[in-house]
């Protein structure tokens, strides 16, 4: 390590690896088979319906055929974020949603519910606050529960106050599935040829190969290592 | 002694108890490194089980032009980043919480007394920095070989670390260390 002084000495004490560490390794075998086959049947049974302007149903089982070449090719590309969003190779959705037919209280909802960051939870009377009807808890989940467009928009990052998670339009395993597959995805990934910090599921950052992504916790520190943020996805400075 | 690369090419092959051998050769420096960074001892062994099995998985894909523990550490770092990452921003959401956190981490994973001081200090280094300390220190690891865990220049990392330094030099001294 070259000359040392008396700070690194400490360092290297402070540092020093514990001898008597837990036999992870056997405790492996029993976890490694838990995979994410709930989601991959949800994924086999996911119907989408959709307009010219954006996504306007996700549900199980049949649904209508889309009426123009504008709705399926939206739809194609729903399913691609959905396939990328289950796989832990995407952390936001692009594909635009069409709310139209939405009455104004639960659109106001959904849209609160979409500033729910990736990975994390809250509650359902901070929906409720943040559309300026602090007691309208129960609305909220009714108008949660009617989610035309689940996984695009959050619904199931919203959890009850006392952390239970509260209902699931796919039920709860699926939700707590997600909340599981949220929290191992990471977000802002780095290329280290490029030097160029991406969003997780931008166009970019899936041309990466593996070896080159280098996951970052903030643009401000991809930044201080001299990485730039990607000017297609546009990660939160 | 199989060679490191000689177990990774039996790993890729689906070999369990090469991997089990690679596992126990790692499992304290990744601990020791992630413990270092996440502060509790639970979540230092999630973010470990977490890189093995992401390791297992990804096996195949190994390239042998890198030495396995860069590879290990590139897969360890890009998790507990990511774990600092979801961290901030439940801070961020939920006020205060930065010193509950702190005192939680604190009582999980309670280091000696005599390094009260430096791990206080150390939480207050940034984060980049406070990671290729951590590797660097915990398994003695070059510069060349920080710069490819972190995908950054050499030259970077030397600076990272010179500034990581001179912050906690500057900590320490501010306790009377």
């Amino acid at each position: 390590m070259g000359k040392s002084d008396h700070l690194d000495l400490l360092l290297t004490d402070y540092f020093r690896p514990d001898p008597a560490a837990p036999r992870l390794a056997h405790r492996l075998a029993a976890t490694a088979g838990e995979s994410a086959a709930a989601l991959e049947r949800l994924e086999q049974r996911l119907g989408i319906e959709a307009t010219p302007e954006g996504i306007c149903l996700v549900r199980t089982g049949r649904v209508d055929k889309p009426a123009t070449a504008a709705a399926r090719r939206l739809i194609e590309r729903a399913r691609e974020e959905i396939h990328e969003y289950f796989h832990g190779r995407r952390a936001f959705f692009q594909v635009p949603v069409d709310l139209r037919a939405v009455p104004d209280f639960q659109r106001r909802v959904l849209q609160a519910a979409g500033h729910i960051p990736f990975g994390e939870g809250r509650p359902y009377a901070w929906v409720a606050s943040r559309i300026g009807h602090a007691r309208a808890v129960r609305a909220v989940g009714t108008a949660l529960g009617r989610n035309p467009v689940p996984l695009i928009l959050p619904c199931h990052r919203v959890w009850r106050s006392d952390g239970g998670l509260g209902g699931y339009i796919f039920g709860a395993a699926v939700k707590n599935r997600l909340a599981a597959l949220e929290r191992t995805t990471p977000v802002l990934e780095g290329c280290t040829t490029t030097r160029i910090v991406c969003r997780v599921g931008c166009m970019h950052s899936r041309r990466m190969r593996p070896e080159n992504r280098v996951v970052f916790a903030s643009v401000e520190d991809a930044r201080s290592v001299g990485y730039r943020p990607c000017t297609l996805c546009h990660p939160a400075a | 002694m199989d060679t490191e690369r000689g177990l990774m090419r039996r790993v890729a092959r689906g070999d369990q108890a090469a991997f089990t051998d690679l596992a126990q050769r790692y499992v304290p420096k990744l601990l020791a490194v992630a413990g270092r960074l996440l502060g509790s001892r639970a979540d230092a062994e999630d973010a470990v089980q977490r890189a093995l099995m992401q390791s297992y998985a990804g096996a195949a894909g190994y390239d042998a032009r890198w030495a396995v523990s860069t590879w290990l550490y590139r897969i360890l770092t890009n998790i507990c980043v990511d774990e600092l990452r979801r961290r901030a921003t439940r801070n961020a959401h939920d006020d205060g919480s930065v010193a509950r956190a702190l005192s939680a981490a604190s009582s999980n994973h309670r280091p000696p007394a005599a390094y009260l001081d430096l791990h206080r200090a150390f939480a207050r280094v940034p984060r980049e920095a406070r990671i290729l300390m951590a590797l660097r220190y915990v398994d003695g690891l070059s510069y060349g070989e920080l710069a490819r865990i972190r995908g950054i220049s050499i030259n970077t990392v030397k600076s990272q670390l010179a500034r990581g330094k001179a912050l906690l030099r500057d900590e320490l001294g501010k306790r009377g260390a």
